[in-house]
């Protein structure tokens, strides 16, 4: 398996449209290895949608390199480039049927005929339309449209397929078989996969590396465990999950990996991988709702008020007042756990292993 | 890629066709300056007895002029048939006609061919009124006999004619009234005409005749073979009548285009003009002809019925720019 | 890298794939040429030959027409005509706009029909059918001149009516696009909220409609200006400057005046296009192209239903009358002197027009489909590809349209009577003059045709299309055309429709070998020869009827299953 398959060298894309200027996409680099599925996660306007576009050769980088399998393609037009993608709208051609659809590519290629139908007819049992061919497309559901576009794809055989926010335009139950079915599809073909979307849970469940992007930066690059449980920044903890932030202070290093931290006078000890902190220094403490456990007021401990509750059959949230912050606290199976009314005092155990420590000040981005 | 050369080879070749002129063989491209029906009449009269082809393209006798002058580098056809010799004569002063002495079996009158025979008369026409009859019953007034006359008050706003400068039916009267009284004289009786009895200016000097027929003006001036065929005997109420001062007269013209493309059919027709064949057809439109041995239309007036002056056609083609821009100076128009 | 290293470098990329697809480079440059050629050259000829007298640069000429006053009155009185013009035809279109858009009024269908009509007729039949009614020996006159005493309809007042109904519709089609778009929860949430009627109208509907308005009254007054048959056959002594200048050209062979006479005409209708394209249609509140509202507000006082369904009747009866009286004219012996019927005037007429039809038919059949196919296809570059001169491309191919006929019509002739480096041969007096002239003057249709068309349609699937291999000749063949087809066959209709009815720039490059129905109406108007006129315009309707009933029927069959928008949202 080829390492540097798909390799973006420092990509900068910016629109100059009248007096202003957008830098869409600043100084991005990756390097996506052959089979594997990565996937540009960001809010709209970070620039993912940008990068695929110039993966696939609709963009031109205003400087960056773009090499594929050892090749330079930042000169080839997208009809020659080794790369298909998936719309986000499916742009199916729709004055033609969903065979004379899939079958487009290959016809363009000059593919002879009896090759293209047992071509079509394999794509087509392999994503799942089958019996559907002579349809036109406006006569699909909005998950077998997507099918199609992505049978239409997949028949070329590309080197790198790109998908953006393909499952966008689906609603909620559809979207979570599809995102499965994509998943199980790309790991049976082993196809390089860029994918791109602004729904985390997608970007989790799909990817085998994350790289979450933000005002046109990468903010960090890792598998899905790495960005839950050490996010690099405060953008990322908060963009993935739900998360606290508590103010802190170290108040002693005891050993290279552990920290002694004052929270709002209570002391913790938590491990960290960030072999700069100095005593004394102030860090920023993510703090995931599940990580937090509600007891009765007890006292020498870290406390708070219950400002709400939200019952939601498999797990309560609360929300608890610190002396200058909210918490959200996540308590799973409410039977079998003491619960609390507003108002109410109690004490907050953090589960110290599921911390996460963050310098105090740097900036986003 | 291939399919779309070879249709731009064929639109090319095709341009190619379309654009260079036809092949000499028995074409003859002529402008005439009759109207389009009574072309048609003496064309296909030539067509039919000598079995040449014609091309040709019907405009007013300006624009035929127009139409020469913008193509002296590249004559685009060989003959000018018919309109009044005002415009021959311009043309031949600037040097875009050429020389022919037709063939003839009579004698042409002096006053018919220019000095270097650049073109030559074959019909010729007076100035006259039309009047609708109900207009001048309504009115209480008889026809017009002057030219004083129109401007009575009884025919205020109810005068057409055509423009001197795109006709040159109005050019000739115009050209009259200067020779009769005199540049400023001329205009000073045209302001107050125009003022008064003028309802409006035409485009074409035939333009008023229908007009009056029709009793939307109650006067029109125009030559008389055209009052005939167009008012009279199309079965319009109207009625001729002619100015006691005296009147100017056409002669129509005929001239060979310098350079044009078919000089000898050119000169075949010029000839065939004066036979008396082609010289009775005038009689369908009240023209009179030239040849003595041509029969006259009855109903036609010839010219000894009517006062003319001296009219020189010449004096007044050559003077045609400056007269023009005095009137359209004073006239505003 | 600073924005100008930036924008080179773009520039840069995007010529290279240019580059890499030959056909497409051949077909640009083909187009700039083309472009250059028959549509900048001959408005540069008009310029040139009112700037240079003798050989050498000379304002003499644009003196003299500001001093003589024979000159610049008809520029005046253009003005005046197109100011005028231009507010009742919105006026008009204002009201049947809001008729059909806000009132219950019955019959829509056949109200839209009867005020688009006067679109697809040639302009000044309205003229023709005015004199046979109104004129001095017109049919109403003797009952009119007991209630108005004398009138003629020749002049401002008779030019003013005959181009309301002319080209009022043209703002009726705008301002009903307006006024369909505004969404109607704006007003109703102005009288959930205590606005009365006229307030809703006077603090939501009309502002935000006045883009709508603006626009519309522009080019009202650039097609009033712009009028070349109607003037020539009712204007009487009101002259107008499209008349003179051809009258300059054609009368008195005078060029360098003409051509000085057609920059006039050129500066007021360009100034007030380009008015309208860019700053007023950018304006707009209200996408037009967005999905239209049914905005019917049931409940309308009488006080305003009134007036509105008065005028609607009102304009209604008018082109009835009006085109009722082309019919019956036609069939006349001798208009205003024997009325009895006959069908002389067609026997006339197919024996002596016979050449006009088919040379009208002809040129005109040849020149729409290149007209379509060209338009989409400048189209589809400017919409979808990047390049150097795109700008320019898009603004050079619509000139035409903005440019007076009369003004195109001189140029065409001084570009090409004679030859020149840029094209070697004369085409004066051919066919192909009027071909070419057809073409490039009604382009500009099949270009806004399909830009419309493109920009509904969602790039994405082209996208797709260059993404699976395919080029953009490929693209453009296989994927946009067969989508925008139902555009293009529009666009087909309208181009043949401007096509048969052109007269303003094509009088000037007719010739014995070629000439037209158009131009045959308007001489036989001269010679007053009112049947046989009546009897050719109407000829012309039916032929323009005909051929829009034939393409309506080939839409119909290749626009089902094919949608123009994209198939999600």
């Amino acid at each position: 398996m080829k390492e540097d398959y798909l390799v973006l060298k420092n990509l900068v894309k910016i629109f100059s449209g009248g007096k202003e200027s957008v830098i869409a996409v600043d100084d991005v680099s990756l390097q996506v290895r052959e089979g594997e599925l990565v996937t540009l996660l960001g809010p709209s306007g970070c620039g993912k949608t940008t990068t695929l576009r110039m993966i696939a050769g609709f963009e031109f980088p205003t400087s960056g390199e773009i090499f594929l399998d050892g090749e330079r393609i930042n000169d080839v037009p997208p009809n020659r480039r080794p790369t298909t993608m998936v719309f986000q709208n499916y742009a199916l051609f729709p004055h033609m049927t969903v065979v004379q659809n899939i079958e487009y590519g290959l016809k363009i290629h000059r593919v002879p005929g009896k090759a293209i139908r047992e071509r079509v007819e394999e794509v087509m049992r392999l994503v799942g339309l089958k019996g559907l061919g002579g349809r036109s497309p406006t006569q699909l559901s909005g998950g077998q449209q997507q099918r199609v576009s992505l049978a239409r794809s997949l028949i070329m055989e590309p080197k790198v397929l790109l998908l953006d926010e393909p499952l966008s335009n689906l609603d909620a139950k559809l979207r979570e078989s599809t995102r499965i079915e994509i998943r199980k599809l790309q790991r049976r073909v082993g196809i390089t996969s860029v994918y791109v979307t602004h729904d985390q849970e997608e970007a989790m469940t799909l990817s085998d590396r994350v790289v979450i992007m933000h005002a046109g930066r990468i903010q960090q690059i890792g598998t899905p465990p790495e960005i839950y449980s050490h996010p690099a920044n405060r953008f990322v903890a908060d963009f993935i999950g739900k998360a606290n932030f508590l103010e802190a202070r170290v108040a002693a290093i005891s050993s290279p990996n552990t920290a002694e931290l004052d929270i709002h006078g209570t002391k913790l000890r938590v491990s960290t991988d960030y072999q700069e902190l100095a005593e004394g220094a102030k860090v920023v403490v993510v703090v995931r709702p599940e990580s937090v456990a509600l007891e009765t007021k007890k006292p020498g401990t870290l406390t708070g008020v219950i400002r709400e509750s939200v019952y939601l059959g498999s797990e309560i949230v609360y929300e608890v007042q610190l002396k200058d912050s909210i918490l959200t606290v996540e308590v799973p199976n409410p039977r079998e756990h003491t619960l609390f009314t507003n108002d109410q005092e109690v004490s907050i155990r953090l589960k110290e292993k599921s911390l996460h420590i963050l310098p105090a000040e740097e900036p986003v981005g | 890629m291939k399919r779309l050369f070879l249709v731009l080879l064929l639109a090319a070749v095709a341009a190619a066709g379309f654009a260079t002129p036809q092949s000499e063989a028995r074409v003859l491209h002529l402008y005439e300056a009759f109207d389009t029906e009574e072309a048609q009449v003496y064309i296909e009269a030539f067509e039919a007895e000598t079995g040449i082809d014609v091309e040709w393209v019907r405009m007013s006798s300006g624009e035929v002029l127009a139409r020469v002058e913008a193509e002296a580098s590249n004559p685009q056809s060989s003959v000018w048939h018919a309109g009044s010799n005002t415009s021959h004569i311009n043309a031949s002063s600037k040097g875009l006609l050429a020389p022919y002495r037709p063939k003839t079996d009579f004698q042409l009158q002096p006053q018919l061919p220019a000095d270097d025979w650049t073109w030559t008369g074959f019909y010729t026409g007076a100035i006259g009124f039309i009047s609708n009859k109900d207009f001048l019953s309504k009115k209480g007034v008889k026809a017009p006999t002057s030219w004083k006359d129109l401007l009575n008050p009884a025919f205020a706003k109810n005068v057409a004619m055509a423009y001197p400068y795109t006709s040159g039916t109005a050019y000739t009267t115009y050209a009259t009234l200067v020779q009769m009284l005199g540049e400023k004289e001329t205009l000073d009786w045209w302001e107050k005409f125009d003022r008064q009895s003028v309802f409006q200016y035409t485009k074409s000097g035939t333009g008023c005749i229908p007009m009056a027929g029709l009793g939307e003006v109650g006067l029109g001036i125009a030559f008389s073979h055209d009052i005939v065929a167009k008012g009279i005997n199309q079965g319009y109420p109207v009625v001729m009548s002619f100015p006691e001062e005296g009147t100017g007269f056409e002669v129509g013209g005929l001239s060979l285009i310098k350079g044009g493309p078919e000089p000898e059919l050119a000169k075949q027709f010029i000839d065939w003009c004066f036979t008396v064949k082609a010289q009775n057809l005038f009689q369908q439109y009240s023209r009179l002809p030239v040849n003595p041995k041509a029969t006259v239309a009855p109903g036609a007036v010839t010219l000894d019925q009517v006062k003319l002056i001296d009219y020189d056609a010449i004096w007044a083609g050559n003077n045609k720019d400056r007269l023009i821009e005095a009137w359209r100076d004073r006239i505003g128009k | 890298m600073n924005k100008s290293a930036r924008r080179t470098s773009e520039v840069l990329a995007n010529m290279r794939i240019i580059w890499k697809e030959p056909f497409l480079l051949v077909a640009i440059l083909a187009i700039f040429y083309f472009l250059l050629l028959f549509v900048a050259f001959p408005i540069f000829q008009v310029f040139r030959y009112s700037l240079v007298v003798d050989k050498k640069f000379d304002l003499s000429n644009y003196l003299a027409v500001f001093s003589a006053r024979y000159y610049y009155q008809p520029f005046l009185n253009s003005i005046i005509l197109g100011a005028i013009t231009g507010t009742t035809g919105t006026i008009m279109g204002f009201v049947f706009a809001y008729a059909l858009t806000r009132t219950p009024l019955p019959f829509k269908g056949f109200f839209r029909q009867t005020v688009t009509f006067p679109i697809i007729s040639p302009p000044f039949v309205v003229a023709l059918a005015a004199i046979l009614l109104f004129g001095r020996a017109g049919s109403l006159t003797p009952f009119l001149q007991k209630i108005l005493g004398e009138y003629s309809i020749y002049g401002l007042g008779g030019l003013v009516f005959v181009e309301t109904v002319a080209y009022g519709p043209t703002a009726f089609l705008v301002l009903y696009g307006v006024l369909q778009a505004i969404d109607p929860a704006l007003e109703e949430a102005s009288m959930d909220l205590g606005a009365s009627r006229a307030k809703v109208f006077s603090t939501v509907t009309l502002p935000l409609a006045v883009p709508g308005i603006a626009s519309a009254w522009l080019l009202v007054f650039i097609q009033s200006m712009a009028d070349f048959g109607n003037p020539m056959i009712i204007s009487g002594n009101f002259r107008v400057l499209s008349v003179q200048a051809f009258l300059q050209i054609t009368g008195m062979y005078d060029l360098s005046r003409g051509a000085t006479l057609a920059v006039l005409l050129f500066i007021p209708t360009t100034v007030a296009y380009f008015l309208q394209k860019y700053w007023v249609s950018r304006k707009s509140y209200v996408t037009v192209t967005g999905k239209p509202t049914a905005a019917t507000i049931k409940r309308l006082e009488w006080y305003i239903k009134l007036p509105v369904y008065f005028l609607c009747i009102l304009f209604t009866a008018m082109v009835f009358l009006l085109y009722g009286t082309i019919v019956y004219g036609s069939f006349q012996k001798l208009w205003g002197v024997d009325a009895t019927l006959t069908f002389n005037n067609y026997i006339q007429m197919f024996r002596v027009g016979k050449d006009y039809i088919i040379d009208s038919l002809t040129l005109s059949s040849l020149a729409t489909p290149i007209t379509g196919l060209l338009g989409m296809f400048i189209a589809f570059l400017v919409i979808r590809k990047r390049f150097i001169g795109r700008g320019a491309m898009e603004f050079i191919s619509m000139l035409t349209f903005a440019v007076p006929g009369t003004v195109v019509g001189i140029g065409y002739i001084l570009a090409f009577n004679q030859r020149s480096v840029l094209f070697p041969f004369i085409l004066t007096g051919t066919a192909w003059i009027i071909v070419l002239l057809l073409i490039f003057r009604n382009m500009p249709v099949g270009i806004r045709s399909g830009i419309a068309a493109l920009q509904q349609i969602d790039p994405a699937i082209e996208e797709a299309s260059t993404d699976l291999g395919a080029d953009s000749a490929t693209t453009f063949r296989k994927v946009t055309l067969p989508m925008i087809a139902p555009a293009f066959f529009s666009g087909l209709v309208f181009g043949f429709v401007k096509a048969m009815t052109a007269i303003s720039a094509v009088i000037f490059v007719v010739s014995g070998k070629w000439n037209l129905i158009t131009v045959a109406i308007l001489g036989f108007v001269d010679s007053s020869r009112y049947a046989p006129a009546a009897a050719m315009s109407l000829l012309l309707i039916v032929i323009v009827l005909i051929a829009m009933g034939i393409i309506q029927l080939v839409v119909n069959r290749i626009g089902r299953g094919v949608r123009t928008t994209s198939i999600v949202g």
